[in-house]
């Protein structure tokens, strides 16, 4: 199993140059009267691969959806690439490069796959890159140009979470975030979409923030995994430190 | 009670069917527009209907416009109305309200329902207005007779929700506002400014209700209660064919709509056939509670926000 | 005195709309149309019949009801949109009817119905009308009053607010919404038949959509389940017109002046929407209680405050020495099966939800449910409770199958639960929501209500004290006046603790009973549910967080994929490694660490 090369260094650095894709400080959100995040600070470095792990309810959606932006954080900053975007829209920070892949309802069902793709490329107007991104993605997941006009809601799970993950790919993002992608998912396709973003992070600069509860598989692709229970951090470990433990039970 | 069941009758009805159905079909079309993308129950469609035509008139009696610049200046007038509201009014109400978001929007519509009604009587006056445009002439085809204003008000309809229908299938932005009826949670996660989708589809709503409206003034007048009948047409269109359904389909739901208005005539007296689509209305919504949830849910994808 | 009696007259329909608009949140813009039921009926039978005019009014009113009972029916499953369009379809029907036939005078309407004669008094002037319009004006508002402001109306309150919650306190709401629209129908036919006896006139004008509108507008103002806003609403939409007629500002004719009225109450309602969606006076306003300064500020500044914790009773927490897992185990093998799940089953297309799923319950102990994501685990909630039906299985509570049951009485037979989400009623107070939660409950039948009032007023404050012994149990007491919607998420999460505790039923399913509480006190939360454990009561808890569970549980079901693969002590369960790949997934598909 490779290990990622140095990327140690820490968040922002005196002379400019950052290394890291994504770092958050402090963070306080919830919704409305429900808090749910307490000072919950991390940061992803480009091209890296960590996993947010916890039970569920500790707050790990909570924490990537205020750091996409459709969360405010109440207390707390966010830098991504260098630039702090705590307080702008959503939408801006999907077109920098930003994207999340949600647990549920992760494709637009009653749409065709071809839809569903088109709609991620988003604000690309350039039709040559459009197309070859679309190329790219039917590489990655041929199953997807079979089934291009298929309405992808009558698609098997493993198919759909293969489109979510084609459709956050067309926006070319340098953040891409998973929301247990795992769930419901036979292991052998599991392993195959796994093996498919360790790719990408490797080849394409590509930061992965993942969460997962299935220790057990996102631990042959990451470089490094924070712990949360009930809306704190509890832990950050290297891969290898994760994997010297003998059991989970005590995270959770 | 019963006529003569020949068939000149029922080619001539089946004319009036399709001459009203284009029109109950493009208020339908734009109102399950609305409805279907924004979730909000925009009761006051019916003012734009009748602004529309009033500003038209305006434009063309009393500013002195010929009168095709004067119907596009009045339609845009209502579609910015139309917009205005949703905009100034329905957003910020949604973003306050919160869980009460849905009677809320729609006692703030029947507000500007009844305030703008009376804002044209007191404007404009009670009486009819009569709008001025072409010479009518009557076509007869067969044993069919009909307008001109009615061949050219069904064409431009057929036109107008084809190009919708060409918009929501092939470009960027139909299917972004497909995405966002469909699954707005996601349509926002992957950057669609929701915001913006909304105000587009009023502009379009009320521009297809605006239109509408011209071909209405032409061929009758322009009174202030005119928007109330078109527009319940055009919830019952937009519940008949259910909020999902592509423009094509609202449009022949609408078409249906006014056949059936049409043919009842047939075997029911005039003073009944009024009352018939609404009566059609109440049995379809009697049998449509009495359905498992499942039917609901599939036409009106909007209302699977539940938990359970 | 012309305005007097419309004001009368429309304090009728408007308070009587206000308890299905206000209270029971049932959106009718048909109210109108009821009253044209009455009012044409009664024109019917006085003109083609020569009825008296008091038996007409009630046989109005009678008719008036029956229809709004049919109507209700299909209002029972509709939302609110569709419920919109039912009650518009309606209102468009009855007067597409009414205009049809001749001899309810087609599209004209009854015109020249004759004076109105109340035992043998002629009502020749508007001032003869005024004291029996205000006779019957009164009657109803104290009807409404008493209906609105007991358990009935509480019941309606949740109905308004929260369908399910309130099915789950063992409450029919189906037969609460039929049961205001009967009333309020006959009310507003009621007021239909004393409208049309004044004006002798039942026309289509009359009873218009407008009219309606009007009615809407009035209960709108005057605040959602506020009976004097709608009074005050009533005096003020009525008296706008001739106001406007006779001030000496600007020079109105009458055509004009009703035009400007009616501009007036269309922007009002737009910007009272945007400023107070509640109204003017919020619910629940009492002038007394606003002389007297009653506002509970001070529960509210202490509950801002950082670092509050519940202020609960230290005797009730202490509960002996928790004994090891052993032996709570072996406790929960002996103590006898209270709850008795076997084969349960269910599937959502190609989803399976439960498969032969087999569970008990014993009495006085804590079971957990945990397992992976996906696993099913609130559905089962469901499945228990009657919210969902299986596809197949039995379910039996102290020897009663409960499978093919609703969800209310499920709750009566004393299977209760919590929900994830909380679900406590925002804008009720505290104590009314855990009063909700009182099983049989005198006030909430209307009958008993009437005929019986004051073992209804007596039960009333038993119910009172009970709920307040249970906030006073969850340290919530000095919350009792503050509504549900100012708590934040734990403070909401004790309040339906409460709820639940006090409906004193059996079994009770908490769903989540930790998560999102601060972890200042949450500790003091599980001291509760132990604390509710050794009253006898049985529980069973959803949860994800493990520690939780080896802290409450004394025996765990462990669930995957719909059934359950593994039961016993947290550490048992957690050190099974076959458990620990299910849970976390293997680290490569052939299998064994890596």
């Amino acid at each position: 199993m490779e290990q990622a090369e140095g990327l140690v260094t820490s968040a922002i650095s005196g002379n400019g140059e950052s290394p890291d894709a994504l770092v958050v400080e402090g963070l306080y959100t919830g919704y409305g009267r429900k808090q749910v995040v307490f000072d919950v600070s991390l940061r992803v470095g480009r091209g890296e691969i960590v996993a947010l792990l916890g039970h569920n309810g500790s707050g790990k959606s909570t924490t990537i959806r205020s750091i996409l932006g459709l969360l405010p954080a109440q207390q707390g900053a966010i830098h991504y690439r260098d630039r702090n975007v705590t307080g702008i829209s959503s939408s801006h920070r999907v077109r920098d490069g930003m994207a999340m892949i949600p647990s549920e309802r992760f494709v637009f069902g009653d749409l065709t796959v071809l839809d569903n793709l088109l709609l991620g490329a988003g604000k690309e107007r350039d039709e040559k890159v459009r197309s070859r991104r679309l190329e790219e993605v039917y590489e990655l997941f041929p199953v997807l140009r079979e089934r291009s006009h298929q309405r992808a809601g009558t698609m098997s799970g493993g198919q759909q979470r293969m489109l979510s993950l084609g459709l956050a790919l067309m926006s070319a993002p340098k953040l891409l975030m998973l929301d247990e992608p795992s769930l419901g998912l036979a292991p052998i396709v599991v392993e195959q979409i796994f093996d498919t973003v360790a790719r990408l992070a490797r080849t394409e600069d590509l930061s992965v923030l993942l969460l997962e509860q299935n220790v057990g598989q996102a631990m042959r692709i990451l470089d490094r995994a924070y712990v949360m229970r009930s809306g704190r951090l509890i832990l950050e470990e290297s891969a290898e430190q994760m994997r010297a433990r003998d059991s989970y039970w005590d995270l959770f | 009670m019963f006529a003569a069941f020949d068939f000149d009758t029922v080619s001539q009805l089946t004319a009036n069917g399709i001459i009203n159905g284009a029109a109950y079909g493009l208020l339908g079309v734009g109102f399950a527009l609305i409805l279907g993308v924004t979730g909000r129950f925009h009761f006051a469609y019916s003012i734009t209907y009748t602004l529309a035509a009033y500003f038209m008139f305006t434009f063309w009696d009393r500013v002195g416009l010929p009168i095709w610049p004067a119907v596009l200046l009045g339609v845009l007038a209502a579609t910015a109305l139309g917009v205005g509201m949703e905009q100034y009014i329905y957003r910020p109400l949604a973003v306050r309200a919160g869980a009460t978001a849905l009677l809320a929007i729609f006692v703030a519509s029947l507000g500007l329902t009844i305030a703008g009604s009376n804002l044209v009587q007191l404007f404009w006056g009670s009486e009819n207005q009569i709008l001025e445009g072409p010479q009518q002439e009557v076509i007869n085809w067969g044993d069919v007779a009909f307008l001109n204003f009615d061949l050219w008000s069904v064409i431009s309809a057929v036109v107008l929700v084809s190009i919708l229908a060409a918009l929501m299938r092939w470009t960027d932005l139909g299917r972004q506002i497909k995405a966002t009826r469909v699954n707005p949670e996601l349509a926002e996660i992957i950057g669609i400014s929701s915001h913006r989708i909304y105000l587009i589809v009023f502009a379009v709503g009320t521009f297809l209700a605006g239109t509408a409206a011209f071909w209405y003034s032409l061929k009758f007048s322009i009174d202030p209660a005119m928007g109330l009948r078109p527009v319940i047409f055009a919830f019952v269109v937009a519940f008949l064919a259910g909020t999902a359904s592509s423009p094509i389909r609202v449009f022949l739901t609408g078409v249906a709509v006014a056949l059936l208005e049409q043919y009842t005539s047939i075997w029911l007296s005039v003073r009944w056939t009024q009352t018939a689509v609404f009566v059609v209305l109440l049995v379809y919504l009697v049998v449509l509670a009495f359905e498992p949830r499942r039917v609901i849910l599939s036409m009106f994808p909007q209302l699977a926000r539940e938990k359970v | 005195m012309n305005y007097f009696d419309q004001v009368l007259i429309f304090v009728v329909f408007a308070v009587s709309l206000n308890l299905l608009l206000g209270y029971a949140g049932q959106v009718s813009v048909a109210h109108a149309a009821f009253g044209a039921i009455g009012g044409y009926a009664m024109g019917f039978l006085v003109v083609e019949h020569g009825w008296n005019y008091l038996p007409a009014v009630l046989l109005g009113a009678l008719v008036a009801m029956i229809v709004g009972t049919v109507v209700a029916l299909p209002a029972l499953r509709l939302s609110v949109e569709f419920l919109i369009l039912l009650t518009l379809a309606v209102s468009l029907v009855t007067i597409g009817i009414f205009t049809t036939f001749p001899v309810l005078g087609g599209t004209y309407g009854l015109i020249g119905i004759p004076q109105a004669e109340i035992f043998g008094y002629q009502l020749a002037e508007p001032r003869d009308w005024i004291l029996p319009l205000l006779v019957v004006a009164v009657i109803i508002y104290l009807l409404c009053r008493r209906m609105g402001e007991s358990a009935y109306g509480r019941v309606l309150k949740g109905l308004r607010e929260d369908p399910d919650a309130t099915r789950s306190l063992g409450k029919n709401v189906f037969a609460y919404k039929v049961s205001v629209f009967a009333v309020t129908s006959a009310m507003a036919g009621l007021a239909g038949g004393l409208y049309s006896g004044y004006l002798q006139l039942a026309t289509p004008g009359v009873y218009s959509f407008d009219t309606s509108l009007k009615i809407f507008a009035i209960v709108i103002f005057g605040g959602i389940a506020n009976l004097m806003g709608s009074v005050l609403g009533a005096i003020v939409v009525v008296l706008t017109e001739p106001l406007l007629e006779r001030q000496p500002f600007i020079d109105l004719d009458a055509r004009d002046a009703s035009l400007i009225q009616l501009i007036i109450y269309g922007l009002l309602l737009v910007v009272l929407m945007m400023l107070r969606p509640q109204g003017i006076l919020p619910e629940g306003f009492s002038i007394w209680r606003w002389l007297r300064g009653e506002r509970g500020a001070a529960a509210r500044a202490e509950m801002d405050a950082e670092g509050w914790v519940p202020d609960i009773d230290p005797a009730t927490l202490r509960v002996g020495a928790e004994g090891s897992e052993e032996t709570r185990e072996r406790e929960w093998h002996e103590a006898p099966v209270v709850l008795e799940v076997r084969g349960l089953s269910k599937r959502f297309g190609g989803i399976v939800a439960a498969q032969e799923l087999d569970m008990d319950l014993h009495r006085g102990t804590i079971t957990a449910l945990v397992g992976p994501n996906g696993a099913g685990k609130t559905t089962v909630f469901n499945l228990l409770t009657g919210f969902i039906r299986p596809d197949a299985g039995s379910v039996k509570l102290n020897g009663t199958e409960l499978v093919g049951t609703s969800p209310e009485h499920v709750a009566r037979l004393g299977l209760v639960r919590s929900f994830q989400d909380v679900r406590i009623i925002p804008r009720l107070s505290c104590l009314q929501n855990v009063m909700l939660g009182v099983q049989g409950q005198t006030g909430e039948h209307i009958g008993k209500l009437f005929f019986a009032p004051r073992r209804s007023d007596a039960d009333e404050r038993h119910t009172r004290e009970l709920a307040m012994e249970r906030l006073r149990f969850v340290g919530m007491a000095d919350f009792a006046h503050v509504p549900g919607g100012a708590l934040s998420f734990g403070q909401s999460k004790l309040v339906a603790l409460a709820r639940v505790l006090v409906t004193d039923a059996d079994v009770l399913l908490l769903d989540e009973p930790a998560s999102g509480i601060d972890t200042k006190w949450v500790d003091t939360m599980l001291d509760l549910v132990e604390a509710v454990k050794h009253q006898g009561r049985t529980v069973c808890i959803v949860e994800h967080n493990l520690h939780v569970v080896g802290r409450l549980a004394d025996h765990t079901y462990f669930m995957e994929l719909g059934t359950i693969t593994a039961q016993g002590t947290i550490a048992e369960l957690t050190s099974s490694e076959r458990l620990a790949e299910a849970y976390f997934g293997t680290s490569s598909v052939t299998g064994g660490g890596g």
